[in-house]
């Protein structure tokens, strides 16, 4: 049971620590141009549920599977934490203008650094980017998305032909803090979705997200 | 985790409590062995349709468990010898989960001949705040445990020593039906079914 509450606690230090990332890939320069209208349905759509099965690991290998429910609202999101026995973990409100309620939380689950890191991780992975849209290519030729926001946060989306678009988030001085990259991505009534997706998150204590799309639902 | 297997016990343990409480107290029913399949529905506010697990599990008296979940995701319990054991699903193949050592089963072990003699009474977990001989209603005594699980129903079957659902409520608008068919009673069960994947 001690070691339960350390993967725990471990995996509420990583949601809370993701966005004091260090490391790794610099953020590309971008040269040329490509024409696109609108980077924003490369995501899935509002009005749909999405029921994922997560498998959590940390850098050091520790880890646990739990089941994700994500609701894209128009203006809020709605999130779950189940485990796979059924018992509801974390259930929290996002609201565009009021900001994060957390409904249900069980320790160690019931921090705000955890909440936050949570959203932060599903608004990567189902939200189009907050800033300004520039489209560019890489000196390789990789034609991206690049949102800024107001803080100099930069999110590139990166678009390959008949593949699953790949995202990548920088901090204000460039460090590459998540990567998210997905598998069989599907174009449907619930937007442009993967079957399965990769979150990585760098920092002092990386982790990564193993999602696996369980299935879809539209909301009233 | 000591908690869900608590309920999991708890869930294998109903059946002598049902005829003791009901029917026919002067030759109780003694349950040596059950296996079953179960269809687990949990319904809560944010999901837009019951998310529906299916899986089966043995249990042999006096604490050996095997708990398995087959979809949506794969996993599994192992209770045997005061060792508990829990595998995920990944990749295809049921993986341990490194350092889950779930050595708070000792808490619950204690209660288990209790309960498979009939005496399904209060206890430092749950205490019974209501029964007939159709439902027993258990509530938390503790707040640790109300904060998981607010209470639990046990549905009992019309067939004495069985039972046909539990239902645990998370509070006031999310519940999980755990609904069992296909009962196997008192036959002999290898131990590797406790012990292997």
């Amino acid at each position: 049971m001690r070691s339960i509450g350390a993967i725990v606690t471990a995996l509420v230090l990583v949601f809370g620590c993701a966005d004091r990332g260090r490391d790794l890939s610099r953020l590309p320069a971008l040269s040329g141009e490509f024409a696109i209208e609108d980077c924003s349905s490369l995501f899935p759509a509002r009005g749909w549920q999405y029921v994922h099965s997560i498998d959590f690991t940390m850098d050091n290998g520790y880890g646990t599977t739990v089941l994700g429910v994500t609701t894209l609202e128009s203006a809020r999101i709605r999130c779950a934490l189940l485990s796979v026995e059924g018992f509801t973990l974390f259930e929290a409100l996002f609201d565009r203008d009021t900001g994060l309620a957390i409904l249900r939380a069980v320790p160690p689950f019931d921090t705000a650094e955890f909440a936050e890191g949570l959203i932060a991780d599903i608004r990567t992975i189902f939200l189009p980017p907050p800033g300004d849209m520039h489209p560019g290519l890489t000196q390789d030729g990789k034609k991206i998305c690049r949102f800024t926001t107001a803080e100099n946060r930069i999110s590139d989306i990166i678009i390959a032909d008949e593949k699953c678009p790949q995202i990548q988030t920088y901090s204000p001085d460039g460090l590459l803090q998540r990567l998210v990259s997905g598998r069989d991505c599907r174009r449907s009534q619930a937007g442009f979705i993967p079957r399965y997706l990769e979150l990585h998150s760098y920092g002092r204590s990386g982790y990564t997200l193993k999602m696996n799309l369980l299935r879809t639902d539209r909301i009233p | 985790m000591k908690r869900i297997l608590f309920l999991l016990i708890l869930c294998c343990q109903c059946s002598p409590f049902a005829t003791a409480f009901a029917r026919d107290e002067a030759h109780p029913f003694r349950l040596q062995s059950i296996q079953a399949r179960f269809v687990q529905e949990k319904n809560m506010k944010i999901l837009a349709r019951p998310l529906v697990s299916t899986g089966s599990f043995t249990f042999e008296a006096p604490q050996s468990l095997r708990w398995q979940y087959h979809q949506p995701v794969a996993s599994l319990l192992l209770m045997h010898k005061g060792t508990v054991r829990k595998f995920v699903g990944r990749d295809g193949t049921l993986v341990e989960e490194k350092g889950a050592q779930l050595d708070g089963m000792q808490m619950v072990l204690p209660h288990l001949s209790d309960w498979l003699n009939g005496r399904f009474g209060d206890t430092d977990m749950f205490k019974v705040a209501s029964a007939d001989e159709h439902r027993l209603l258990l509530k938390p005594q503790q707040q640790g445990m109300a904060r998981l699980i607010s209470a639990i129903d046990i549905i009992f079957s019309e067939t004495p020593g069985l039972i046909d659902a539990i239902i645990l409520h998370e509070g006031s608008d999310a519940t999980t039906t755990i609904t069992f068919s296909e009962r196997i009673l008192n036959e002999d069960i290898s131990d590797e079914v406790f012990t292997s994947k």
